[in-house]
């Protein structure tokens, strides 16, 4: 559960101040996974933020009631200079977690073959992303925050991905940013909309869907 | 009996009034009562029969015929008039066997062969009409009407080479005729005689122009043999001459698609579907083009007509289901996949296409429905409670240990030797200016015997400063992709570099002591505890200034270069290569702001008993330190969110 009290986050931007939450209560049950819809730029990513930790809120306070994943996303959480090898020794050691079956498990479930033992600089954006599932399936998260990287590697290794979370969905939850209604409603039994500083959380998918689709017809 | 005629007539009105009890019966007893021999029974049946038909009342007249037929069957009259009752009335059964009678009589009766024949055929019996068929024309090979049915029913009944027997006869008998021709070139066409089959097309085609069929059969058979371009000029002839004719419009686009006109014909089909919008077959010709053409959602669509108006052809679904896979739209294809399944169950190949549209679902949804339904059974979890201090403090422990080894692997990532050059560099840099200073004063340090242990207990205090102030200023700016984990904060990134200065520090001043004892320059401090309060204290105070350098910098992106003069000022202004109390006292009164001198100061007067500096004062530079760093922490606590961008 992850409990959001009077939460303002105002995000500073070149074209000005955005205001991503406005006074915001909300509360994000355990056992149900929820997606989150939100037209560009109304700070699904900076949510996501919020609730992992990443970034603290200008006002009110974020309590999580559980063991909460890192944003697993395209930005990066790894340290170009250091080996994919030394990234994930890194990452267990924070997390108290067992290096050396972390190291171990995550080299194989990466396939990145050799470039494990290379500066992460040197890894497309698909291999970060694969590195970052590996790190965040190796270690046992309450809550996995997934910032719309269900689209990484090839099909076989989103397959696996996908066998992956299904085993870790039976203990866990995931809270999803995603554009894609069908990914939605695949993954999630519950739905949050953030538009104009509000968020609104919905019993099920189809509602905050119904709600999102009209957002997006006011803003064309 | 010349009043037959009136007789039925009343028979006819005493069975309409019998109707109750039946119609033949009313007759039997209108004959009984009239007196009238039964020998002529058949007879009135038969005229009876003739008059019911007659006034239109076929199923009487059938009733009558058969009585007539089942009374009197030897008799040749009788026969003939119930064969033409029942053929009229479309028994054609009844027919045949009447006529298989009557031919009994009249073995040599050739129109009764044929009209035998054309009962048969109507009754189903295809053999026994092909039979009377062909002796029919056999016994009469001049007439063509004989010929031509003979060849018919013959080339229905797939006998195709006895057909082609009777075409050419048929043909022979009427040359200009192009009808036999034609017949005669499917005939041929199917018994693979494929030029034969052609050449009489065209002979066809010659014999009559203006007749669209024969153009249709000559161009769909140079169509076949592969002569595209003949085909489609003549069949573009064809539908210029008859735009409306929609077998001609499907052949002209099934020409233009064979030579490689896919847009042209699509025309072509699209003008016959105005025409006859119901021909399942036009919208599967269509659905192909599109396809073809790449226009696969307007083909999905076309095949989805084409079976909503042929729902028994389960091939148009299988087409529509490769539209559906190709674009993409799964869920599509797997209903229509379903419904292929239902209808023929027994069948691999679709259940093969249902099985690669699940696998490709699968794979491109990433199984994720099937995660929805495993969800269901899972036990609701623990709340956890948010982390107390002490979990905290333990977390914030790992992140700083973590953060030193990761800065320790990294301080010299491209090196072999690695965390072995932070240690090597000060030690030798610190032996070469040793040297260098050794040689400048002549071996004669302001204080003790040996010039390096005096060089040493300056520059080890100042280095711990400059080290941990400098590189605290990069921390955050050479960790932001290590920012982004929640877990990892700035106050964490700047203390794991402090520290890592401190240990380093410390490692390289005990090496040091280590070597000078090796090289018998007997060399410790007399007052350990002062030596480690002065490194501890002059550490703090580069903390602080670590932590303000951090801040600065992070808004103003040139301090460091700032900082940069300034150490190498401090340098100078430390007494690290001198004492201050070589110098005119009013510079020593100005030196003595310095903090970092008073740290030197202090760590040298730990090594040397005689050395009691009256400007020491360690708790100006201890208030130094002290304000530095709340300063410092307080404004990386303040300013914390505004330090490093989200990635």
């Amino acid at each position: 559960m992850i409990m959001l009290d009077g939460v303002t986050k105002v995000y500073r931007t070149r074209a000005g101040r955005k205001t991503v939450l406005r006074d915001v209560d909300a509360v994000f049950q355990s056992g149900h996974n929820f997606g989150i819809l939100g037209v560009n730029g109304a700070g699904k990513s900076t949510l996501i933020r919020l609730l992992a930790g990443s970034e603290a809120p200008d006002r009110g306070a974020i309590t999580r009631y559980a063991r909460v994943s890192f944003p697993l996303g395209f930005g990066g959480t790894f340290h170009g200079a250091l080996s994919g090898r030394e990234n994930v020794a890194f990452i267990a050691r924070i997390y108290g977690a067992r290096i050396r079956s972390t190291i171990d498990y995550v080299e194989a479930f990466s396939e990145l073959g050799d470039y494990f033992q290379m500066p992460v600089n040197t890894y497309s954006a698909g291999m970060r992303a694969r590195l970052a599932f590996g790190i965040c399936l190796a270690i046992d998260f309450d809550v996995y925050l997934i910032d719309e990287v269900t689209e990484i590697g090839d099909q076989r290794f989103r397959r696996k991905c996908a066998e992956a979370f299904r085993e870790r969905m039976l203990r866990s939850d995931i809270i999803l940013v995603t554009h894609n209604p069908q990914t939605m409603r695949q993954y999630c039994d519950r739905g949050a909309v953030l538009a104009n500083g509000d968020l609104t959380l919905y019993d099920d998918v189809g509602t905050a869907l119904g709600r999102y689709h009209r957002l997006l017809q006011e803003n064309n | 009996m010349n009043d037959i005629g009136e007789i039925g007539a009343g028979a006819l009105d005493a069975g309409e009034l019998g109707r109750s009890s039946g119609f033949l019966d009313a007759c039997r007893r209108y004959l009984a009562d009239r007196g009238i021999p039964e020998q002529e029974f058949p007879l009135f049946y038969c005229r009876l029969s003739e008059t019911l038909l007659h006034r239109g009342n076929p199923e009487r007249a059938v009733e009558c015929a058969r009585v007539a037929f089942e009374l009197r069957p030897q008799a040749e009259e009788t026969a003939h008039l119930c064969a033409w009752v029942f053929s009229n009335c479309g028994c054609h059964a009844d027919a045949a066997a009447a006529y298989e009678r009557l031919l009994k009589f009249r073995p040599s009766w050739v129109e009764g062969h044929r009209h035998a024949s054309g009962s048969f055929a109507a009754a189903g019996q295809m053999d026994r009409a092909i039979v009377h068929a062909r002796t029919a024309s056999d016994h009469n090979p001049s007439s063509f009407e004989f010929a031509m049915h003979a060849g018919c029913l013959l080339q229905s009944a797939r006998l195709f080479e006895q057909a082609a027997d009777y075409f050419a006869r048929a043909a022979s008998i009427q040359p200009g005729e192009p009808s036999p021709l034609r017949h005669w070139s499917a005939a041929k066409f199917a018994l693979d005689q494929h030029e034969d089959a052609v050449s009489l097309a065209l002979q066809a085609l010659s014999l009559g122009p203006n007749d669209c069929g024969n153009a249709v059969h000559a161009a769909e058979l140079l169509l076949r043999t592969g002569r595209f371009d003949v085909a489609l000029e003549l069949i573009s002839e064809t539908v210029v001459r008859n735009p409306e004719d929609v077998v001609s419009l499907r052949l002209l686009s099934e020409a233009q698609m064979l030579v490689g006109r896919p847009e042209d014909a699509l025309g072509a089909i699209d003008r016959a579907l105005a025409i006859a919008p119901q021909m399942a077959e036009y919208h599967l010709h269509r659905a192909n083009l599109l396809y073809r053409l790449g226009r696969l959602d307007e083909a999905a669509e076309a095949f989805g007509h084409a079976a909503e108006l042929d729902p028994s052809n389960p091939d148009t679904k299988r087409s529509q289901l490769t539209v559906y896979f190709d674009t993409g739209r799964f869920t599509e294809a797997l209903a229509i996949g379903g419904e292929l399944i239902k209808t023929s169950p027994d069948n691999e190949e679709y259940a093969q296409a249902v099985l690669q549209i699940l696998n490709r679902r699968f794979e491109t949804l990433e199984a994720d429905y099937v995660l929805l339904s495993e969800r269901e059974v899972r036990p609701r979890r623990e709340l956890r409670p948010p982390p107390g201090l002490l979990a905290r403090l333990r977390t914030q422990g790992r992140v700083i240990q973590a953060l030193i080894i990761r800065e320790s692997r990294t301080r010299f990532g491209d090196s072999k030797l690695g965390y072995g050059w932070a240690l090597l560099e000060p030690v030798l840099h610190i032996v070469m200016l040793s040297l260098v200073f050794a040689v400048m004063m002549r071996g004669r340090p302001p204080i003790g015997d040996e010039f390096f242990i005096f060089y040493y207990t300056g520059i080890i205090p100042y280095h711990l400063f400059i080290h941990t102030s400098s590189s605290m200023t990069y921390a955050i700016s050479s960790n932001g992709s290590l920012l982004q984990l929640p877990l990892v904060g700035t106050f964490d990134v700047l203390m794991a570099r402090g520290l890592l200065e401190l240990l380093t520090d410390t490692l390289v001043a005990t090496i040091l002591l280590v070597g000078f004892g090796a090289a018998g320059l007997g060399a410790l401090p007399h007052d350990f505890l002062g030596a480690s309060a002065a490194a501890l204290v002059v550490w703090l105070l580069g903390c602080g200034c670590g932590f303000i350098n951090a801040v600065v910098n992070a808004f103003a992106k040139s301090w460091d270069k700032i900082w940069a003069q300034l150490t190498r000022l401090l340098y100078f202004c430390s007494g690290i290569f001198y004492v201050p109390g070589m110098m005119p006292e009013w510079i020593r009164d100005i030196l003595a702001w310095n903090p970092v001198l008073h740290a030197v100061d202090w760590f040298r007067a730990s090594f040397f008993e005689q050395y009691e500096p009256h400007w020491l004062d360690r708790s100006y530079l201890s208030a130094i330190a002290v304000v530095t760093l709340l300063a410092g922490l307080g404004l990386e606590r303040g300013l914390q969110r505004r330090l490093h961008e989200p990635l």
